[in-house]
């Protein structure tokens, strides 16, 4: 600090950049050395450990994907879109997003367009560890003197672009500060509170940005600034008429810089470094295998911990519920705390509402369902008479002559409770002169779904088993569903080889959309109720709406598609209680209601159920209003 | 003068009170939402557990409510408290100024078709005992004989998916009623109950049950029906499980009784609203003292009979109403003196 106008007039390049440190070293920068060599070196060994926690499978799917270029592109994009620019966080909550991609793309390009400065203009101390090359293209403006007289367009750019996104930056940062304060000004109910590590980080996070304004406003007559760091300077210089506070700026910055490293594995800004690891395993395909190793700490490191599934999930109409939201959840997973981790698993409906919010999208409920597989994963039931019962009724089945494009309709258990939808989509299919058989009319085995999302994939298998012979020896083509819940396991564990599977929904689309089945618009306003598992579970959200808005005014409810809300009376929880699903109905049905429609229509038994029990106008399933829709004249006959 | 009682509700327990109460001297207003005095008493054909007829039971209580102003097809419009009475606009225009209100609105049936698995308003066969006691009356049971009956206990009772945990304690007794009385109509029918827990708890109930099984040879299976599906032949196929043996069951049916239970009368409730009385969590109204005081609300001079604070038989009905008459005898007499 003593001879910092001591300009050593050493390594002069053309432009007149002047290296003012002859060995490019000064103490200050010790702190964020450490720092970053320490989350480096963490970075490394968390990556090990990851990978090695992957099955062999996963990790020769991993390494197959960084190598095919579609997913390597897509990798790019995600990283660039989701780390970045936080498009996500964008589409819902714009504030919100600004606020995430000042900082986080701000940031970046800081230090990006830092090491291309110093790639141009001071090559040399890019070459390796003992040039300097961790800290100096972070700490250019302290070391570089630039004469002004030689100042080029070239510099002027850059000096301009940095001031620029420190502003970009900093605008980001008085937007956090502000968020902590008054966190629904951003879109944000809730918000969860800070650990320790969290508040260190933080709060350093906060300074750094400020901390570099003024350091480099400090040097920016020697080193070069814009529209920022100029005017700071020309105030310092008018204020202190020297520039003796020069160093403990830089060692303040340098400080934040490093605590803010050394505290981020601790915290939830750990997040930043974890989320393009946790992308590149998701466009691999990988899966959640164990609740806390491999995948599945990929995932935990990448919750930032913003709390907005805290909002999200439908078990927020009660406060004493909060604390079931997925946050939550992945913190305790974080901490090894068992008994909450255990107590909130079970609770959880499974609705993915969280999954589907989530910026980093983070699939909590998957890490829950695998959590539950470590309670209890027993059968625990004698399954022994599942092979002579689908022996028999795969022989009933394929019995019947075989016609191609057959349809064999599967109503599942929930179905079997609602026995109007049953009917209803009989009389649709008769309606289309639709020829079909009736898997499970009398009797039939579980579609697994249940068990799985109770955690005993065991006992599912041995259903899905028993299950998959009997619609393979049918020889259908089509695969219909009315359960939603059915609907998912057929889908993801069932591989059924050349057998489209359809809920109601999809098929009646296409036949209207075929002409085998003419509607009458007659109804008067509708609005659809998205069930979970259809909507986020298998992305069918513009099917029914399209047979609907063809047969009445379809009205919006307040939350709809992905965020619709959880009718309360899902599967998924195994330990909520009647009276808090009564609640979540309640909420579900008033979202409904937000547009007064005359009917609400859903595609869910259990849905159903549960809406009718609350809703005080007619609540219909989507093939009881089509079978009552069905005009008289068809086309083809 | 006389002092102004208004009783909301004309079935049994508004109609044991109005006697009394008007035997007591007082003017008493009673007023009643159906055409017919007699509520669900009016809608049935006998009563367990000896097989009295309903029709001669509520004529006896009819006949007792000479001097009492009865209004039916009338709704209280709005009823507001003054000073030290309550002030009333029925829906037929009159304004009635009570210096005592007693709340008799009973209760509702439990509406079947909420239990979809049974098939209530989509499957011919299934009715609810309300529908069978219907028929009996009317004698419009279907002339061929269904081959095999089934009735369901605890239909919207003891169910907390459909809302209501409690036990509506009727329906046992009226299914074994229903069940030897549908037995002596259709002697060769199968005539089956599916119950949770019998609760036979009044006097006489047992031996209704023991001649339930030995002399009509009803069979009684401890489990729930899960789901009613219909056959190709139209008939029902009703699943259950039978715990006694642990095993599922299958059995098709041509007839089956849903026992629906009870739940507060929306009518009662609606005027409750009006004064803010309180509900407990199973929706029928909150006594001031569920031991002492059963018959009083938490507001001076309003008070309660019958199911409109919980499931109640016929009797403890009737039981409850001469009691609240005496309660408020005594109100009247000690808040009005001066008078």
């Amino acid at each position: 600090m003593t001879n910092i106008l001591s300009v050593t007039l050493q390594a002069v390049t053309p432009e007149g950049i002047i290296d003012r440190y002859p060995n490019s070293y000064n103490h200050f920068v010790l702190p964020f050395v450490i720092g970053i060599s320490f989350i480096l070196v963490y970075l490394l060994i968390g990556l090990v450990r990851v990978l090695y926690h992957l099955s062999g499978e996963d990790r020769i799917k991993l390494l197959k994907s960084l190598f095919n270029p579609k997913t390597a592109l897509k990798n790019l994009k995600d990283i660039f879109c989701d780390c970045l620019l936080h498009t996500k966080i964008w589409k819902r909550k714009p504030l919100l997003g600004y606020m995430h991609s000042a900082i986080a793309f701000g940031w970046f390009m800081l230090i990006v367009l830092g090491h291309l400065e110093v790639y141009i203009f001071a090559p040399r101390h890019l070459e390796g560890i003992s040039e300097g090359s961790l800290y100096y293209p972070i700490f250019y403006r302290f070391f570089i003197w630039i004469n002004p007289a030689h100042e080029t367009l070239r510099g002027t750019v850059f000096f301009f672009l940095m001031d620029f996104f420190l502003l970009y930056v900093l605008s980001g940062i008085a937007l956090a500060m502000f968020k902590r304060v008054r966190s629904i000004a951003l879109g944000m109910r809730h918000t969860t509170k800070p650990s320790l590590a969290d508040r260190v980080a933080l709060y350093s996070l906060w300074a750094i940005f400020p901390l570099r304004l003024l350091a480099e406003g400090f040097t920016a007559d020697l080193s070069g600034g814009s529209f920022l760091t100029k005017p700071v300077n020309w105030l310092f210089k008018a204020f202190f008429g020297n520039e003796l506070n020069f160093m403990p700026t830089w060692w303040a910055y340098s400080i934040c810089l490093g605590l803010f490293f050394l505290a981020m594995p601790f915290s939830r800004y750990m997040h930043i470094l974890t989320e393009p690891v946790l992308i590149l395993f998701r466009n691999a395909g990988l899966k959640v295998r164990k609740p806390r190793k491999g995948f599945a700490e990929a995932e935990i490191y990448a919750c930032s911990s913003c709390g907005l599934c805290i909002d999200a999930c439908p078990m927020n109409t009660q406060k004493k519920n909060l604390k079931y939201s997925s946050v939550y959840f992945i913190r305790f997973l974080r901490r090894h705390n068992n008994k909450k981790i255990n107590e909130i698993a079970e609770k959880c409906l499974m609705c993915g509402k969280c999954a589907a919010l989530c910026p980093v999208g983070v699939n909590s409920p998957d890490i829950r369902r695998v959590q539950r597989e470590t309670i209890n994963n027993s059968v625990g039931y004698d399954y022994s008479y599942l092979k002579d019962y689908s022996d028999k009724a795969a022989a009933e089945l394929s019995d019947k002559p075989r016609k191609s494009g057959k349809v064999l309709y599967f109503a599942g258990c929930m179905t079997h409770l609602t026995p109007m939808i049953i009917k209803s989509v009989e009389k649709v299919l008769k309606a289309a002169d639709v020829e079909f058989e009736f898997m499970d009319k009398d009797s039939g085995i579980c579609c697994g779904r249940p068990l799985m999302l109770a955690g005993k994939t065991e006992a599912a298998r041995k259903t899905i088993e028993a299950n998959k012979k009997i619609i393979e020896q049918s020889g259908c083509s089509i695969l219909l569903l009315s359960c939603p819940i059915c609907l998912k396991v057929f889908k993801e564990e069932y591989n059924l080889e050349n057998i489209e599977i359809l809920h109601y929904t999809q098929y009646i689309d296409r036949l209207a959309k075929e002409g085998k089945l003419i509607l009458e618009k007659k109804e008067g306003s509708l609005v659809y109720h998205d069930p979970c598992e259809l909507g986020r579970g298998c992305g069918i959200y513009d099917e029914p709406r399209n047979v609907l808005s063809g047969i009445g005014e379809l009205k919006k409810a307040q939350k709809e598609r992905d965020e619709s809300i959880c009718c309360g009376y899902s599967l998924g929880s195994l330990t909520l209680d009647e009276k808090d699903r009564s609640k979540i109905a309640e909420s579900s049905v008033a979202n409904l209601m937000a547009n007064a429609p005359d009917k609400i229509i859903t595609a869910c038994p259990m849905c159903y159920k549960a809406i009718r029990s609350k809703a005080d106008v007619p609540v219909l399933d989507f093939a009881e209003i089509i079978s009552s829709s069905i005009s008289g004249l068809k086309q083809n006959s | 003068m006389k002092k102004n009682i208004l009783i909301i509700g004309g079935g049994p327990a508004g109609m044991e009170a109005a006697a009394n109460l008007d035997r007591l001297g007082y003017n008493v207003i009673l007023i009643e939402k159906d055409k017919q005095l007699g509520g669900h008493l009016a809608k049935w054909d006998r009563l367990f557990p000896d097989g009295v007829s309903a029709k001669k039971t509520l004529d006896a209580l009819t006949a007792e409510l000479s001097g009492v102003k009865c209004f039916t097809e009338t709704n209280i419009q709005s009823i507001n408290v003054l000073d030290k009475s309550y002030n009333a606009i029925l829906s037929n225009g009159i304004t009635v100024l009570a210096d005592a209100v007693l709340m008799a609105s009973g209760f509702d049936l439990f509406k079947a078709e909420k239990k979809e698995e049974y098939g209530y308003g989509i499957y011919d066969g299934v009715m609810t005992n309300a529908d069978l006691e219907k028929a009996f009356r009317e004698k419009t049971l279907p002339s061929k004989a269904p081959k095999a009956i089934g009735f369901v206990h605890c239909v919207g009772s003891r169910d907390e998916k459909a809302g209501n945990p409690a036990c509506s304690k009727v329906c046992c007794a009226t299914a074994v009623k229903q069940a030897c009385e549908i037995k002596e109509v259709y002697p060769d029918a199968d005539v089956y109950c599916f119950y949770m827990d019998l609760r036979m708890f009044g006097r006489h109930y047992e031996d209704l049950y023991l001649k339930a099984q030995k002399e009509y040879g009803i069979r009684f299976i401890r489990g729930r029906v899960s789901e009613v599906a219909e056959t190709m032949d139209n008939r029902l196929l009703v699943k259950a499980e039978d715990t006694l043996s642990s095993k599922p069951l299958k059995v098709t049916l041509d007839m089956l009784v849903l026992m629906a239970g009870m739940r507060p009368s929306e009518a009662g409730r609606s005027v409750g609203r009006q004064l803010n009385l309180t509900t407990e969590d199973d929706g029928f109204f909150s006594s001031s003292d569920n031991m002492l005081a059963i018959q009083k609300s938490k507001l001076p001079g309003f008070f309660y009979a019958g199911a409109c604070t919980g499931a109640k038989t016929l009797p403890d009905t009737l039981h409850e109403a001469r009691s609240a008459a005496l309660e408020i005898d005594r109100y009247v007499k000690d808040n009005f003196k001066e008078q």
